[in-house]
């Protein structure tokens, strides 16, 4: 093989200390050498995080999603500091003035409308939003939690654990989403938000963990985490340091989709009268009182209606975008 | 004392839905301090996972050592609690793959990762632990150290990588170092820096090296031992000097024949050995190799031969290996690789 090497005399390494050919030994001769791979290391150190923001910024629908996002986050957060003193209480009936503010339409003083008790809608939209966002979290929160953990089991153990995990999965598909929904909250008694997190955190992990198993099985095969186990690191820190960073993307996508898909749920469950309780606000709560004003007084239904729309099209537009940023295949 | 590593009769089998797989089926070997076994064969001879399982990487179920003992030091670590076998990987017993493009993770700095083995096992802080780093990246032939530790794998050419690999499986300060096909996957000009490197390495650290290869080529100048293996089994085994200059087992004669050389006149085809590897599952009766075996004889086909020592130190699994007859035929065939005397070192 190195029957060839250059024979003049070897000299010593000034690193380290071995006898070299002079062809390696000079950091000028080393650069000549090395010279085609220099070639390809120039330039500064990006990270895939850096590649993947750079990729988003450029795609102007996800863009939108996240200004709108962010505006709603910005106007549940600061509700308190505004909201009750401009457009009124979103859940006081004043009921002095009540007959007379009822159901308006949409003038300066306010801009949504009334509703049926004199409320001003467009307080209630915006309280509304708090409802809407912590239930998208916290909800997605716990599911992700959960389709990560039994995923992340059923793709590295295998075997009997990922044949109960996946079957588990399937008999959660097999039931009508809203109707689980439902009983499941029926059967926990009391009505209310905490009620609303756990039911749909508790119905959506199935797909997250189909998501990420398929997502593990696939990073496994690298031989990067044959090397971390030949480095010596223990299972947990395999399965978090080195598979989760390389398999988390797809769920990091679907996760910003399902905020989305929450939010929906919650109104559905609110409209129903499974979720949010009135008089507190919730986008579903109020399209359900809207109902039977619809004719009458169209903006009941369509501000929050279009609350819902807006808002869950943003982050599903988000998660599109991610999905294109976080996908190293699509590289230009 | 003990040698640094013995294996000895290992027998390792897969137990599957089609049948069980003896992927090692009788190896034994042992090595020493400062020393190099190349460990030879086609795909499926059961090369790599008689390293994996040095490396108890082996995954239990499917595998399972039915027979034999692999000893570190004098000590088996077939007993050994997952916990102490941590300990012994990276630190003790180190591995480079051979696919360096796969084989650094694309989401963490160089430098972190050559930093993980030194912080699981020598409890170093991230800065020490990154500054060792650093050094071994210098030590390895990596020009602008500091910055290259900050670069992702992505940005390194595989040759880079490679020895970012090795730097990574110094960094413990290993006894052994196994190395799976480590310049395989590269162009010839960097094979021929990765060995250098590996060799220049050995002298520095007197760690023992196993180095995997289905190239003879390879091992030529680096092994001091070599071990030939055919469908699990080890066919030939001895001091490199005598398995290349007076091979005894009709495999590696195949093995030598096959390697394109520069020493003699072009002219001739190189020969191939004919056929595919057998199944591990059912092999054939007799000697594994007697179906694709040039020289075979009927009773090939009978008697299973064992591994025997035919001269001192130099071992056989050929039923003829010591009928000079037998062999002779082959001195008459084989030009012989690298027909000037080997430079060492």
């Amino acid at each position: 093989m190195d029957k060839d090497l250059p024979s003049e005399k070897a000299t010593e390494s000034p690193i380290t200390g071995a006898v070299v050919p002079p062809s390696l030994a000079s950091p000028d001769a080393e650069r000549d050498q090395l010279g085609e791979e220099f070639e390809l290391v120039t330039g500064p150190a990006r990270s895939l995080r850096a590649d993947a923001m750079r990729r988003l910024r450029r795609n102007k629908l996800a863009l939108a999603g996240l200004v709108w996002i962010v505006l709603v986050i910005l106007v549940a957060v600061t509700a308190d500091l505004w909201a009750p003193r401009w457009l009124g209480d979103p859940v006081e009936i004043d009921s002095t003035t009540a007959a007379q503010r009822m159901l308006l339409p949409p003038s300066w003083e306010h801009p949504f409308g009334t509703d049926k008790l004199g409320r001003d809608i467009a307080s209630r939209v915006v309280y509304g939003a708090r409802v809407s966002l912590i239930v998208g979290v916290v909800a997605v929160a716990i599911m992700v939690l959960i389709g990560l953990i039994m995923g992340g089991i059923a793709a590295y153990y295998g075997g009997i654990w990922d044949a109960i995990i996946m079957r588990l999965a399937d008999v959660f598909f097999a039931f009508p989403y809203i109707l689980f929904a439902i009983t499941l909250i029926a059967v926990l008694g009391r009505r209310g938000i905490e009620n609303v997190f756990f039911a749909i955190g508790f119905l959506g992990w199935p797909s997250i963990a189909r998501v990420f198993r398929s997502s593990v099985l696939s990073v496994k095969e690298n031989e990067y985490v044959d090397a971390a186990r030949a480095m010596g690191a223990s299972t947990p820190r395999i399965l978090i340091r080195h598979i989760m960073p390389n398999a988390v993307a797809p769920i990091i996508v679907y996760a910003t989709m399902s905020i989305g898909g929450a939010i929906l749920t919650e109104a559905a469950l609110s409209f129903l009268g499974m979720g949010v309780q009135p008089p507190d606000p919730s986008w579903g709560n109020m399209l359900s009182d809207a109902r039977a004003f619809m004719q009458s007084a169209p903006h009941m239904m369509i501000f929050p209606g279009l609350a819902i729309l807006t808002t869950v099209l943003a982050f599903v537009l988000l998660g599109d975008g991610l999905r294109d940023a976080l996908d190293v295949k699509l590289k230009e | 004392m003990a040698p640094l590593l013995e294996v000895d009769d290992l027998h390792m089998h897969f137990f599957t839905r089609d049948g069980v797989v003896k992927a090692v089926d009788g190896v034994t070997f042992t090595l020493e301090a400062g020393r190099t076994l190349g460990v030879v064969g086609e795909s499926g001879s059961g090369k790599s996972v008689t390293a994996l399982s040095i490396m108890r990487l082996v995954p239990e179920p499917p595998g399972k050592v039915v027979k034999g003992d692999i000893r570190f030091k004098g000590e088996s670590i077939l007993g050994l609690s997952d916990k102490d076998q941590r300990r012994l990987r990276g630190n003790r017993i180190a591995m480079i793959f051979q696919d360096p493009m796969t084989s650094l993770n694309p989401v963490y700095r160089i430098g972190q990762q050559i930093a993980e083995p030194l912080r699981l096992h020598k409890g170093m802080t991230r800065k020490e632990a990154w500054a060792a780093a650093v050094e071994l990246l210098k030590r390895v032939g990596i020009p602008q150290a500091e910055e290259r530790a900050r670069s992702y794998p992505h940005e390194f050419s595989g040759g880079m990588r490679q020895r970012a690999m090795i730097a990574m499986a110094l960094a413990c300060g290993p006894d052994i170092l196994i190395a799976d096909e480590p310049t395989t996957a590269l162009d010839v000009t960097i094979q021929a820096q990765i060995l250098e490197l590996m060799q220049e390495i050995q002298q520095n650290t007197q760690s023992a090296i196993i180095l995997i290869t289905h190239d003879l080529g390879v091992v030529a100048d680096m092994a001091d031992h070599i071990l030939v293996m055919y469908a699990g089994k080890a066919v030939e085994y001895g001091v490199a000097d005598d398995v290349f200059y007076d091979p005894l087992h009709p495999y590696t004669w195949g093995l030598l024949e096959s390697i394109p050389r520069h020493d003699v006149e072009e002219k001739g085809a190189l020969t191939p050995i004919k056929g595919q590897p057998p199944s591990l599952i059912t092999l054939p009766p007799g000697c594994a190799f007697s179906p694709r075996c040039a020289y075979a004889r009927p009773e090939c086909r009978r008697k299973t031969p064992e591994l025997v020592e035919v001269e001192r130190g130099h071992y056989s699994a050929c039923l003829f290996a010591q009928d000079t007859d037998f062999i002779a035929q082959f001195e008459n065939r084989v030009v012989r690789v690298g027909a000037e005397p080997r430079r060492r070192g």
